[in-house]
């Protein structure tokens, strides 16, 4: 492996301490978490959103739109749309790599493929729109809060867009199910039998009443995918006043006269 | 010349100062600095707003949210377990690294680290050593075969100038939040055990803290700069000090000259802004301590 | 991924025609195209088999290796999956083209395999949390003709129903140190238990319908597609949404219903022609 002259360099090898604990995990609290969300906090940003749900931190900065970088795909009539997703190094149980690994990249293309239907790529010919995400702490369900947050900061930016939209996780383990899942449930399962082990993250346009994106795993029956895919669209529902509401004050914030400094 | 203009005749419209402000950034810079003051309404010694958050990310051993004016950072420290190396068997590491996403800001790519944040990670590397914040030494469990390794990575989320003062005090107040579980060696199958409940501070010797300066047209000094103040600057000097008024650090990657008049007039105002942030520091812990 | 230009003349016929259950090159909505599956092409590896579905042709290559299991289980084996879009496929994948396709297939694998029942896992662990059989699943695309993820799996399945790998015996030498003893014999070998390995299903949204296994053109008339892997017993192990559009939710169950029947009545043939191949070669 060629080593990596542009950071600092560690040992080659360490452990995370959680490795030698000894066994027996918790489980947390089976409720939907409570949402914190605000826009408009960073200001070189276009446009930027915050996200906080339960422990789960993240942010997201839209840039453009900007002409394509990559002028041998340009397409005449529409702009494109790019996604960033990254993992700060320090948030997950485990501390993640500073190379952007597959995961992430998956991550991203998930990100993208959900917001896409969302914005009208056709009203921005020629350019293109950058979505970056960073996760500060990953406590579970971070695709589908990045998805909320990031249709947040493209609205914020005044990018034009037909709805928002959002996401919701759910996790089933056996006859039950988490909405929301934290880190833990997302990666433990209690029940012996691996009948309906999944997890399922959907995005959703909640005015236009579209499904933008769609994502399991895991084993489930077509009955348990189906009753999880309704109870992730309930779960969007119950997130929409919150996020209309930051989206408000933002707008009203801005819509103010600076304040005499 | 349109600058004098500007200050003298009063009032006028706000959409000629935005082009002006476009159009002519350094004459609309130099006609503030005339008047000793600067675009944000600022005196040319003053520092912005700083705000301080510890212990807001849970994964991490430890963490620390900055903000000076409009510049963020958030820095949050994992703790692993590693061997020592042969030649410091009895020495653990740090290691410190300052990341700036293209999500702080547009002029930063995505890839690798750019030259801007190597050098800022090599900054931060070098204040570590040189003030040993951190003795090495107190992060080794079993010499010669178990140490601790803190990874101290500094992100950058809004990048409005001044990253570096930034980054120093994220990264002494996320030590200073830092707590390590306690690790014993079992003697006969050298297998470490961790108890997660039982946690321990880290002892931190000296409280460096950086302070940056911009020079405009080889003369005039301004402290704190914003990230359009850094680009039309021609030199940056930044100072690190410690509550001892001990010299760490003194780094002026090229630019103008500077007098040794004004040189010392650099150092004490940085002393001053050590006292300021440390008192920051000690003020946000013993309120987070109260609060719990 | 490869694509095609179709005139709005073209895509009024294409979807007129499946409104009507009648697809351009005469199938139904629910049919796949011409399929020829051949194991043990590549001699050099564990297991190997090349599919043809219409005009794509994809190849798989198994290698089994012994590795380190993973420290959160330590008793249990795992597969890898590295998925290269050649340039012969199509002349957009030449140089880097290829490479995000590529992490996308991959990634979806991954998917599709995590979960218990796939495969046995604990059957590839050698010695508890210190020897275990790595699984390396190579997929090259060969040609590209729509219908990549369905074609991959079944592939998938074919090799991973011809993989041999080889029998190990553990040794305790003098100082209780372990060691790992191959078997001579090459017939002396392990087979998986491929029953529970699922295949992928690629639903298309064409106008008001969907159709499964679907062209370049049928593809580039559609907006958005679903993919939905199924085991034998119609238990679905991985599901996504792919491409730029957005579905509405009642389209996507009927879609995950079709999925899950059409992807049911692909496994019986396909084990049996499998089985059949076994029978001829031995």
């Amino acid at each position: 492996m060629p080593t990596d002259t542009k950071r600092v360099r560690g040992p080659e090898v360490s452990q995370s301490p959680s490795l030698f604990l000894p066994d027996g995990r918790q489980r947390d609290q089976v409720d939907v978490r409570p949402v914190f969300v605000r826009c408009g906090l960073v200001s070189q940003a276009k446009g930027s959103a915050y996200i906080e749900a339960g422990n789960t931190k993240l942010m997201c900065c839209v840039y453009g739109p900007k002409e394509t970088e990559r002028k041998d795909e340009t397409d005449m009539k529409c702009g494109r749309l790019t996604t960033d997703m990254r993992f700060a190094p320090f948030s997950c149980p485990e501390r993640g790599s500073w190379i952007q690994g597959s995961q992430d990249k998956d991550f991203s293309l998930m990100l993208q493929e959900s917001l896409q239907p969302a914005v009208c790529l056709h009203k921005y010919p020629r350019s293109q729109i950058e979505v970056n995400v960073m996760v500060l702490e990953n406590s579970g369900s971070v695709l589908a809060h990045a998805v909320t947050c990031a249709s947040l900061a493209l609205a914020d930016a005044g990018i034009e867009m037909y709805d928002l939209v959002l996401g919701c996780s759910i996790r089933q383990d056996g006859a039950s199910y988490v909405v929301d899942p934290t880190y833990t449930e997302q990666n433990s399962c209690s029940s012996v039998s691996s009948e309906n082990q999944g997890g399922l993250t959907v995005a959703f346009l909640p005015s236009l009443n579209q499904i933008s994106g769609l994502q399991s795993d895991g084993e489930m029956t077509e009955e348990t995918l189906t009753a999880g895919v309704r109870t992730c669209i309930e779960g969007c529902y119950k997130l929409y006043p919150v996020v209309q509401q930051a989206l408000t004050k933002a707008v009203r914030r801005a819509a103010l006269p600076p304040p005499e400094s | 010349m349109i600058g004098s203009v500007c200050v003298t005749q009063s009032p006028v419209s706000p959409s000629f100062l935005l082009h002006f402000r476009t159009a002519e950034p350094l004459e609309y810079h130099r006609s503030f600095l005339k008047e000793n003051c600067r675009p944000d309404g600022r005196e040319l010694s003053e520092f912005r707003t700083t705000t301080l958050n510890i212990g807001s990310i849970s994964t991490a051993d430890g963490s620390a949210l900055v903000k000076v004016g409009n510049t963020t950072v958030i820095c949050g420290i994992k703790a692993e377990l590693a061997n020592p190396t042969v030649e410091a068997p009895g020495k653990g590491y740090i290691v410190p690294n300052v990341d700036l996403p293209p999500l702080c800001s547009s002029r930063f790519r995505p890839g690798p680290p750019g030259e801007q944040a190597q050098a800022a990670s090599q900054f931060i590397a070098d204040v570590i050593e040189s003030s040993e914040v951190i003795q090495t030494e107190d992060l080794c469990i079993e010499r010669g075969k178990l140490c601790w390794v803190l990874y101290c990575d500094m992100m950058c989320l809004d990048y409005d100038g001044n990253v570096l003062d930034a980054c120093v005090v994220a990264l002494l107040a996320a030590l200073k939040n830092t707590q390590l579980p306690e690790v014993t060696v079992n003697t006969e199958t050298c297998t470490p055990g961790v108890t997660l409940e039982k946690r321990h501070g880290l002892r931190i010797n000296k409280h460096p803290v950086a302070t940056s300066f911009c020079i405009f047209d080889d003369s005039i000094l301004i402290v704190d700069p914003t990230a359009e103040e850094e680009s039309l600057a021609t030199a940056q000097l930044t100072v690190v000090t410690d509550e001892e008024d001990r010299l760490y650090s003194l780094h002026k990657p090229g630019g103008t000259s500077l007098s040794g008049q004004k040189l010392q007039e650099c150092i004490s105002r940085a002393t001053a802004r050590q006292r300021e942030i440390q008192k920051l520091i000690n003020k946000v812990i013993h309120s987070v301590k109260t609060a719990q | 991924m490869a694509t095609v230009q179709v005139s709005e003349a073209e895509k009024v016929y294409i979807l007129h025609g499946i409104r009507d259950d009648l697809r351009v090159d005469g199938r139904g909505c629910e049919d796949y195209r011409h399929m020829e599956i051949e194991t043990d092409v590549v001699s050099n590896t564990d297991g190997s088999a090349k599919i043809t579905l219409g005009h794509t042709a994809v190849l798989v290559g198994i290698k089994a290796e012994i590795g380190k299991p993973r420290p959160m289980v330590p008793d249990e084996g795992y597969l890898e999956f590295f998925v290269d879009c050649s340039a012969n496929a199509t002349p957009e994948f030449e140089g880097r083209g290829g490479e995000e396709l590529g992490t996308e297939l991959s990634n979806t694998l991954y998917k599709v395999f995590n979960n218990k029942r796939s495969v046995d896992l604990k059957s590839l662990c050698i010695s508890e949390g210190e020897h275990c059989w790595v699984l390396y699943v190579d997929v090259l695309l060969l040609q590209c003709d729509g219908n990549l993820y369905d074609a991959i799996s079944i592939a998938i399945k074919a090799a991973l129903f011809n993989t041999k790998i080889p029998r190990v015996q553990i040794s305790a030498d003098d100082e209780g140190g372990k060691e790992i003893e191959l078997s001579d014999d090459p017939y002396d070998c392990m087979r998986l238990n491929v029953e529970n390995v699922p295949c992928i299903v690629t639903l298309c949204k064409v106008g008001h319908r969907h159709v499964v296994d679907a062209t370049l053109q049928e593809k580039a008339c559609s907006v958005a597609s679903l993919i939905i892997s199924v085991t034998h017993k119609g238990t679905v192990t991985c599901t996504r949404k792919v491409g730029g559009g957005s579905l509405d939710p009642e389209s996507i169950f009927e879609m995950t219903e079709a999925g899950k029947r059409v992807g049911k009545a692909l496994h019986t043939p396909l084990m049996k022609l499998l089985q059949e191949e076994e029978s001829r070669g031995a």
